[in-house]
């Protein structure tokens, strides 16, 4: 028996170069146990948005973190409207699927590239993110923002689509379908990337179901908990698909969910353009904001995104507390790393999706 | 390792991806959110743009001799969040497509943009008010009659005097 070592990661550069710091036991080479230390990128979000008024957080709440940055204010959006008790118009429902879903499949790009880039597999990582950019035009072009697209506002969206962009934007799309599926095959069957992969970070289904992970951390472990279809919202309840399910409860599993996601999300906005209704994309005018609570929740692409407002009948809120995906899934990183190598920490990591500066605020 | 090889193969086949700017032409949409553009001639100083602004880029004040309302933007401050440009009622603040944001030290603490829209008088009790502009009212009206521009040329309490006094 050797002696246990205990070995600082962080809290600079690990995976993503997100600043958390892990204090990790080893014996050799193998991780007996982590504790994770956070708070370092604290921004006191949660303060500043009481100093603005309801229009100015929308955009507030969309600079949390940028790869899911239209989920938040989105999802503040959704509560905002519950306290006015409006209806947003239903061509805006669709719209707000389309940006979203295009998100999503940007941000699930991004994390798989990634993992090959944590693998060492960099002209994978490349070839992954140069197939990302296209989606990156697409916001560019039909939102005017690569990241931040300021897609929602209170009372419907902000933009709408003619025949052009639909057609732009569905060429786009099918352009993507078969690069994607030629880099998922590389992600399935490669040699490295499997033996990287495959039954590193392992989080079976009652670990997942004991510590309450979320999104696709918690889809690879074969829970089905997708907000999009256990309390719908927008439009997705009038849109036909299947959540996606993968039982391997490992770091592949969870890049398998993403990758096929991605697949999910582009059928989502065919199906969104295909039947988008004609009509207003947002109401007249600006609702008023009477005192009360609401809280909303929606699938962002790392888990579950959960927003509380509170107003008092003024221009600004009175409270808002926000709960995001991160904060449950790296609970699990303590059952996920122990007996995996230290060169797996970070892909293990990886695999949650984290993102610090959404979780410190 | 097949896999990818073939990938490899076609990308090297194909060339570079990126574009060669600032040597050559590069891809900026029509919609891209640039560096803010402001039209004195549309705006009314109704100060909306400063409201919905989350980053306090934009500053619209009564000019300190009381002549007009001043329009003041930073560029440094702004986030490119478009939303001065969609809730402005008159479409006199928006994002252009120009990404250009460097600019020369000597014009680090000035304002980026900094004009000025003065007040017209009211034909009737001579007070300031601000001139009505055109493209709000071709989407006000209809049509544009002697009677609209006639009234728009006064000030709230005249208009409402005037009212009164045909009644
Ligand atoms: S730019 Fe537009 S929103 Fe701003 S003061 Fe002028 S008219 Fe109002
Ligand atoms: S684009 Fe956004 S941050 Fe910039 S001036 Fe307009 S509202 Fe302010």
């Amino acid at each position: 028996m050797g002696e246990i070592y205990k070995v600082p990661v962080g809290p600079i550069h690990i995976a993503l170069e997100e600043p958390v710091y892990f204090k990790v036991n080893v014996h050799g080479e193998t991780v007996e146990n982590v504790d994770i230390l956070s708070g370092f990128v604290h921004r006191g979000m949660e303060a500043l948005v009481l100093r603005r008024n309801y229009l100015q957080n929308m955009i507030v709440t969309e600079r949390t973190c940028s790869l899911c940055s239209n989920n938040h204010p989105f999802t503040y959006i959704m509560a905002v409207e519950k306290i006015a008790g409006v209806r947003i118009p239903e061509r805006a429902e669709y719209l707000r699927v389309i940006a979203d879903e295009v998100k999503r499949a940007a941000s699930h790009l991004f994390n798989v590239s990634m993992l090959a880039h944590l693998v060492g597999f960099h002209s994978l990582m490349t070839q992954t993110m140069e197939t990302r950019e296209v989606l990156q035009d697409v916001k560019e072009s039909i939102w005017g923002n690569r990241m931040d697209l300021g897609a929602n506002t209170i009372g419907g969206v902000k933009y709408d689509l003619d025949k052009d962009q639909i057609k732009y934007l569905l060429g786009k799309l099918i352009s993507l379908k078969k690069p994607v599926r030629e880099l998922a095959a590389i992600y399935r069957d490669n040699r490295i990337v499997r033996a990287r992969t495959e039954g590193v970070g392992v989080l079976t289904k009652e670990d997942a179901l004991r510590l309450g992970v979320v999104g696709p951390t918690a889809r690879g472990s074969g829970v089905d908990n997708d907000i999009r279809k256990a309390y719908p919202y927008a439009a997705y309840s009038k849109l036909d698909w299947d959540v996606v399910l993968e039982d391997g409860c490992d770091v592949r599993a969870r890049a398998l969910v993403r990758l096929k996601e991605v697949f999910q999300a582009i059928d989502l906005v065919e199906q969104c353009l295909s039947k988008l209704p004609e009509g207003p994309v947002a109401l007249q005018g600006y609702p008023r904001i009477p005192a009360g609570e609401g809280v909303a929740r929606t699938e962002a692409p790392r888990g579950e995104l959960f927003f509380y407002v509170k107003s008092d009948g003024s221009s600004k809120p009175e409270r808002m507390k926000w709960r995001v995906p991160t904060y449950l899934n790296w609970e699990a990183l303590k059952v996920m790393m122990p007996g995996n190598k230290i060169a797996d920490i970070s892909v293990i990591f990886n695999s949650i999706d984290p993102c610090i500066s959404c979780t410190e605020r | 390792m097949a896999g990818f090889f073939k990938i490899a193969i076609r990308n090297f086949l194909n060339g570079p991806t990126t574009d060669p700017y600032p040597f050559g032409e590069t891809f900026t949409p029509e919609k891209y959110k640039g560096i803010i553009a402001y039209d004195p001639e549309l705006c009314i100083g109704c100060s909306t743009c400063e409201y919905v602004c989350p980053s306090g880029a934009i500053k619209v004040t009564e000019k300190d001799d009381g002549t007009g309302v001043r329009f003041v933007f930073w560029l440094n401050t702004c986030s490119f969040c478009g939303n001065c440009g969609y809730y402005c009622p008159t479409d006199a603040v928006y994002n252009s497509n120009d990404f250009h944001t460097a600019r020369h030290q000597s014009e680090k603490f000035i304002p980026t943009i900094d004009d000025d829209i003065s007040y017209v008088r009211c034909k009737r009790c001579e007070q300031k008010i601000k001139a009505p502009v055109e493209a709000l009212l071709i989407r006000a009206y209809d049509e544009i009659t002697e009677e609209v521009r006639h009234q728009t040329s006064l000030c709230p309490d005249c208009r409402r005097q005037e009212q009164f006094e045909r009644m």
